[in-house]
């Protein structure tokens, strides 16, 4: 059986190529006056031709956009929906990146697509569908500062239902695939496990597209058992710096997939295929009843672009020796 | 009387336009090290200036031959290599040191600067260091076999480094852990690094720790094997002080009453309020006044007016409570 390949969020911006369009380059030249909004599009179009081109050229069997107009991986999601404001920049985690934290001002509701129209022009430059990414709503709402709901239940619940409706707008404009990236999944306690379990059921509830529930960093474990019923169909778990995240493919309900993210997107030291590829067949040792795919940890943003190149050559080059070997 | 609330900065000040434009050329290669070099010099005497004449009571260097607080000490050691940019938030990027081979220091990396940043005034002038967990924490590493290791090696190359500056006549020397509070399961890690950084150093020790949860590694932060530690309390609206009812803060504190992330210069009153909330739970000779952060992302005006208020409600403070410095 094949191991299909999907990175897990976005990708550097910067090309590898010096004289390449460069979103930077053109956003400072914006600052100083000597370059347009036009110009701006120009450059974030063929960073996301270039970031698809990679992918497919590497034999990426889903690609993603790579998010080439967020500043971070919250608020350009958050900005768009009613409700949110966004505040100032605090630390991602342990990431040593930021985000500008949002703050849920008033109710949350979805009153257009945010991401649809990226969506479109990416899939068009595609020769095969590509994945939408979405924050998760556990996270947005974790992430965020809520000044409004009195009730966590009810804040988690809008933001879940603010998201499904973006997924069902991503869906209607084709979208095959559509992945929320859940870290707050991993810092979760048990006694949060209720509140997870609001925020994602929404968002997963008549999907038409293939959905992945992805958990960068950490485990999900704590909460595990209020969402391993949830209708996803992949789960990704981060089994570079999360190793404990193997003990939960005993878990996952029967005829779904597992995501398998043994690419560290958060070294630059590169993986040996070979041994990827034994760690897939060590998990489909597992479980006869799921299905794969392999991907990297998280956001390979993480990582300069050019190893974030090579870390996509690694992928696919384990995923075909994986397949190889044992399908 | 009792003495107390000395005030001081956390180490970083703002490059003014034109050493940022002299660092572009430099990059470009446009001027030479030697000019990139005066003019750094010339902008270090003028923040050991502006310093006095706001009237703190002990200096730093401003930081001002220095990038990112991790590559600048990366770049100076062998062992470590640096990668290509990375981004940090929308269309800021920073170099990123990666551990290809045994971390080392294999020259001092801020001696010289020390030495004369000093010459220039009476005052003390803090020695300024990123922490062994904090290098770690924001390298990438290809060649340790783990996150402690790479650590541990850190700390001995920090120590010589805090050893030397101590010998040089530095009494106050901080070493830099704002990755500390992002990852609490591993402060027990953090906590042994930084004490073999700091192990025999004959200086006054601080550490400045900023953004996290505090509610998950207070109260045991105070294992920190440091005199003093460094906290933003302005930025949180001094809700740490909720977390120092519950549990006595023990050491001494650098006391941070400025947002470095707000344009906002603060009032004298709210920041008189902030350091008097503060001497409810604290005494006077736990206090050093300062900053929440380095102030490198304000303009140079903005920095020093909110160090002039700041100063300011010292001082009242001081009178109304009969404190000296």
């Amino acid at each position: 059986m094949k191991v299909e390949t999907t990175l897990s969020g976005s990708f550097p911006k910067l090309p590898l190529e010096p004289g390449a369009p460069n979103v930077r380059v053109v956003r400072n030249r914006m600052d100083q006056g000597k370059a347009t909004p036009k110009d701006l599009a120009e450059a974030a179009r063929e960073t996301t031709r270039r970031i698809v081109a990679l992918q497919e050229s590497a034999g990426v069997d889903i690609p993603v956009d790579g998010q080439v107009a967020w500043d971070d991986e919250q608020t350009y999601v958050a900005r768009g929906i009613q409700g949110f404001e966004i505040a100032g920049l605090i630390r991602y985690l342990d990431t040593n990146t930021y985000y500008r934290q949002p703050e849920i001002a008033g109710p949350v509701s979805w009153t257009r697509p945010v991401t649809v129209e990226d969506f479109r022009a990416a899939q068009a430059m595609a020769h095969r569908p590509l994945k939408a990414v979405l924050p998760g709503p556990y996270s947005l709402y974790r992430f965020s500062k809520d000044r409004h709901y009195k009730d966590p239940r009810e804040a988690v619940s809008a933001v879940g239902e603010a998201l499904a409706l973006e997924a069902k707008a991503l869906e209607d404009a084709g979208a095959a695939w559509i992945h929320f990236e859940e870290p707050w999944l991993g810092r979760a306690r048990a006694a949060d496990a209720a509140l997870a379990a609001a925020a994602l059921t929404p968002v997963f509830r008549g999907r038409k597209a293939k959905t992945v529930l992805h958990v960068p960093f950490r485990s999900p474990a704590a909460v595990f058992g209020a969402i391993r019923d949830l209708a996803w169909d992949v789960l990704g778990l981060d089994l570079v710096e999360a190793p404990d995240s193997w003990s939960l493919i005993a878990q996952v309900p029967k005829g779904r997939a597992v995501g398998l993210g043994l690419i560290d997107a958060r070294n630059t030291k590169l993986e040996d295929p070979r041994q990827v590829a034994k760690e897939v067949r060590r998990a489909r040792a597992m479980r006869s009843d799921l299905s794969w795919q392999l991907c990297t940890t998280a956001s390979l943003e993480y990582l300069p672009v050019d190893r974030a190149a090579m870390k996509v050559a690694r992928l696919t080059e384990a995923a075909r020796l994986a397949s190889a070997n044992g399908g | 009387m009792p003495r107390g609330l000395w005030t001081t900065t956390v180490g970083s000040f703002p490059k003014p336009p034109h050493l940022e434009r002299a660092r572009n050329q430099f990059a470009r290669g446009e001027i030479s090290a030697d000019k990139l070099r005066e003019i750094e010099r010339d902008a270090t005497i003028e923040v050991i200036r502006s310093q006095e004449e706001i009237g703190l009571d002990i200096l730093v260097d401003g930081e001002l031959y220095r990038g990112d607080m991790t590559t600048y000490f990366a770049e100076l050691m062998e062992g470590f290599q640096i990668s290509n940019p990375v981004r940090s938030y929308g269309n800021r990027y920073y170099r990123k040191p990666v551990a290809a081979g045994p971390v080392r220091r294999t020259e001092a990396w801020t001696v010289d600067w020390w030495k004369f940043a000093q010459s220039q005034t009476q005052k003390p002038v803090k020695g300024m260091l990123t922490g062994p967990y904090t290098m770690m924490d924001w390298s990438f590493n290809e060649h340790y076999p783990s996150r402690e290791a790479l650590a541990m090696d850190l700390a001995e190359a920090i120590r010589e480094e805090a050893i030397a500056l101590a010998e040089a006549g530095a009494k106050f020397i901080q070493v830099d852990e704002p990755a500390i509070s992002v990852r609490p399961e591993e402060l027990k890690l953090a906590v042994r690094a930084l004490g073999r950084a700091v192990e025999g150093v004959k200086a006054k020790t601080i550490t400045h720790i900023c953004y996290g949860d505090f509610d998950v590694i207070y109260p045991a932060l105070l294992d920190l094997p440091v005199d003093m530690i460094d906290l933003e309390l302005a930025n949180s609206r001094y809700d740490l002080l909720d977390r120092f009812r519950q549990h006595r803060f023990t050491k001494e504190i650098g006391y941070g009453v400025l947002d470095v992330h707000s344009h906002r210069i603060e009032t004298k009153e709210e920041i008189k309020q902030g350091i008097l909330r503060g001497l409810e739970l604290l005494k006077p000779e736990q206090m050093y006044i300062d900053p929440d952060c380095g102030l490198k992302t304000r303009t140079v005006e903005e920095a020093k007016e909110k160090l002039a208020v700041m100063v300011a409600a010292v001082r009242e403070v001081r009178e109304e409570r009969g404190i000296t410095a």
